[in-house]
């Protein structure tokens, strides 16, 4: 069983919200608590994937009061942020992992099948559920995807652990300084105004959003997303074909048989526009592309991207 | 005649959520023409008061998509800025003129009766005086920030900065950009400041660049001119004046309004006996940075209106 470390007690209620949850509830798996939101009574389920444990649930903040009022909306924190635990192990924070959460709260939530809706890492767990358990899929809506298909292009690092995690920082570039263990450690709040503040949200008057993610990037802590660092992402089965120069995640994507849309920012600073680009060809998917946009269109675009999941949504052909 | 210091320009109108369904000019008594725009359909008709010749219509743009899903919407820009002419002499800006202009454009967009909807001296002081003197074609008021001259204190940077307007300084800091020097040399920086301390909550950078374009649409001369016009009302006055309104209004004031004190809210509510929404933690822009609790306190103040106010123009 895994070492557990629990948040310390729950939080108060945030009268904040423009919507409270429905339903809530924790999911255990392995003595990891995974905790769920159900939201809304409409037809399809619509399920909002965990991202990166730098954010937890929130991150889709301005989708649910909107979505809840067409579909039903269920969400939960991802292990490592949020009212979620955070496990010490890096096994624990593999893709298949969350994947695996993301199907015990289908079950929890009684949903059988559902709309999968993922952003930046979270991208990737969307994928990967898409193309592994296409019996639950209905469809899926890719949010400045940050998965491995560009391998010839050296563009996505982040998701691939340099030797020089660990190092002190050896270049001065700003991203040698700050991606790097030592400093998370010893500024976690610093490497989260710099992810957040710089390479997230790029657009103009993204105050608001930059204030939110990193009050929710200190929710989790330093430690944890080291852990984190070292789980698996995207690595295919080993008895799935490959060509030697594909990008990994494009093995996954070819196994995707639900409709598709992908949604990218021109300028996302995270993950490069020819990301979801080529996952969309892939997928024979439309590309909404966002003229601007960074790597949070969701938070900071809501009302563009909530249109077209609801438009995307509506366009399924759902038997109930 | 008029002399206007520059071409008539309102940037900004290429994203506009919602075009108007009809443009025109009208020509105000001393030959001023003004710039209006009227959308959507249905009663009452609502008429949102300029606040120029600092800014322009686009002022609410928080507003004007909104309410043209409902309601007939007219909006004009004020002289000395946007479409609308701008002249450079003081008696241009004369209060008679500014608030003759309000009638000169219901009678050019054939709106006999509308609810007068203003921010700031421009917009509540103005529609107080048209509802007092043409109580026929006010159906009713909701007031931003409000700015009625002497019924309360003036806020002490503008006495401060106001005395020495016209004075070289060794440095222009703070308030002290409140200054001809400052107007004349760079008004955009003039501007990007008075903004940024009106508009001083968080999270307000879209708020603040929006206005800071507008003023910049504008003129310093109108600016200059208009701070050199008469304003022949003492505090009786303008309390006579106040008494005599009797159509509905609601109050709308932040608690940190840092261009209007709220106790000028306070006792405009005291001789209107109209309720006062006292917006915890608001500065004074609150149309443009709380548009959805700006438009629910309109939209919510129209329904409450006596339903002859819906019965047609």
């Amino acid at each position: 069983m895994a070492t557990v470390l629990a948040p310390e007690s729950d939080p108060p209620v945030d009268t904040t919200r423009a919507r409270q949850p429905d339903a809530t509830g924790f999911i255990e798996r392995d003595g990891v608590r995974v905790f769920w939101e159900r939201y809304g009574e409409g037809a399809p389920t619509l399920l909002l994937m965990p991202t990166w444990s730098l954010f937890h649930s929130r991150h889709w903040k301005f989708q649910i009061p909107y979505l809840a009022r067409l579909f039903r909306v269920v969400t939960f924190d991802g292990r490592g942020n949020g009212r979620s635990d955070r496990p010490e192990e890096s096994a624990a924070y593999a893709d298949t992992e969350y994947v695996a959460d993301a199907l015990a709260v289908l079950e929890a939530t009684d949903t059988h099948r559902a709309v999968v809706i993922g952003m930046s890492m979270g991208a990737g767990y969307a994928l990967r559920l898409a193309a592994e358990h296409p019996d639950r899929v209905l469809g899926a809506v890719f949010i400045g995807a940050t998965i491995p298909i560009l391998d010839r292009d050296p563009a996505t690092p982040e998701i691939q652990v340099d030797p020089s995690f660990e190092e002190p920082p050896t270049d001065d570039s700003d991203r040698g300084t700050y991606y790097n263990a030592n400093y998370w450690r010893r500024d976690y709040p610093g490497f989260a105004a710099w992810f957040v503040g710089e390479k997230v949200f790029t657009e103009p008057h993204s105050t608001k959003q930059i204030d939110d993610g990193i009050g929710w990037a200190l929710e989790t802590d330093a430690d944890t997303l080291v852990t984190l660092e070292y789980g698996s992402y995207l690595s295919p089965p080993e008895d799935w074909e490959r060509e030697p120069a594909d990008g990994r995640a494009l093995l996954f994507a070819r196994r995707v048989r639900c409709p598709a849309l992908v949604i990218h920012g021109d300028d996302d600073h995270i993950s490069r526009w020819a990301v979801g680009e080529r996952l969309a060809r892939e997928l024979h998917a439309p590309v909404l592309t966002i003229a601007g946009g960074g790597h949070a269109p969701q938070a900071r675009w809501p009302v563009l991207v909530d249109r077209a999941i609801r438009d995307f949504v509506r366009g399924l052909e759902v038997s109930p | 005649m008029i002399t206007s210091d520059r071409a008539p320009t309102r940037t900004d109108d290429s994203g506009r959520a919602r075009l108007p369904d009809r443009s025109g000019y009208t020509t105000a008594g001393d030959g001023v023409r003004l710039a209006y725009d009227v959308y959507g359909s249905g009663e009452p008709t609502l008429l949102f008061l300029p606040s120029a010749p600092i800014v322009h219509s686009r002022q609410w743009k928080g507003q004007v998509p909104y309410f043209s899903r409902t309601h007939r919407v007219v909006t004009y820009d004020g002289r000395g800025n946007g479409l609308s002419d701008r002249p450079t002499t003081p008696e241009a800006y004369h209060d008679d003129l500014m608030t003759s202009d309000i009638a000169s454009v219901m009678d050019a967009t054939g709106t006999e009766r509308a609810v007068l909807i203003g921010l700031c001296v421009d917009g509540v002081w103005r529609s107080i005086r048209l509802a007092a003197e043409h109580p026929e074609r006010v159906l009713g008021i909701v007031a931003f920030g409000i700015g009625v001259p002497r019924i309360g204190p003036v806020q002490e940077h503008y006495k401060t900065a106001g005395a020495q307007f016209d004075d070289e300084l060794p440095v222009y800091q703070g308030w002290g950009n409140y200054n001809r020097h400052i107007w004349t040399s760079d008004y955009e920086r003039f501007a990007r400041f008075f903004f940024t301390e009106i508009t001083s909550e968080p999270h307000s950078t879209k708020a603040i660049e929006d206005a800071t374009r507008w003023a910049v649409d504008g003129s310093v001369d109108a600016m200059l001119a208009e701070r050199e016009a008469a304003f022949p009302w003492d505090l009786e006055g303008i309390e006579a004046t106040v008494g005599n309104v009797r159509c509905p209004i609601l109050l709308v004031h932040g608690t940190e309004d840092t261009c209007q004190r709220p106790e000028r809210a306070q006792r405009l509510a005291e001789l209107t006996g109209a309720p006062l929404v006292l917006v915890e933690g608001a500065d004074h822009m609150i149309p443009g940075r709380h548009p959805v609790l700006a438009n629910l306190l309109i939209r919510d103040f129209i329904r409450s209106l006596p339903e002859a106010s819906n019965d047609g123009r």
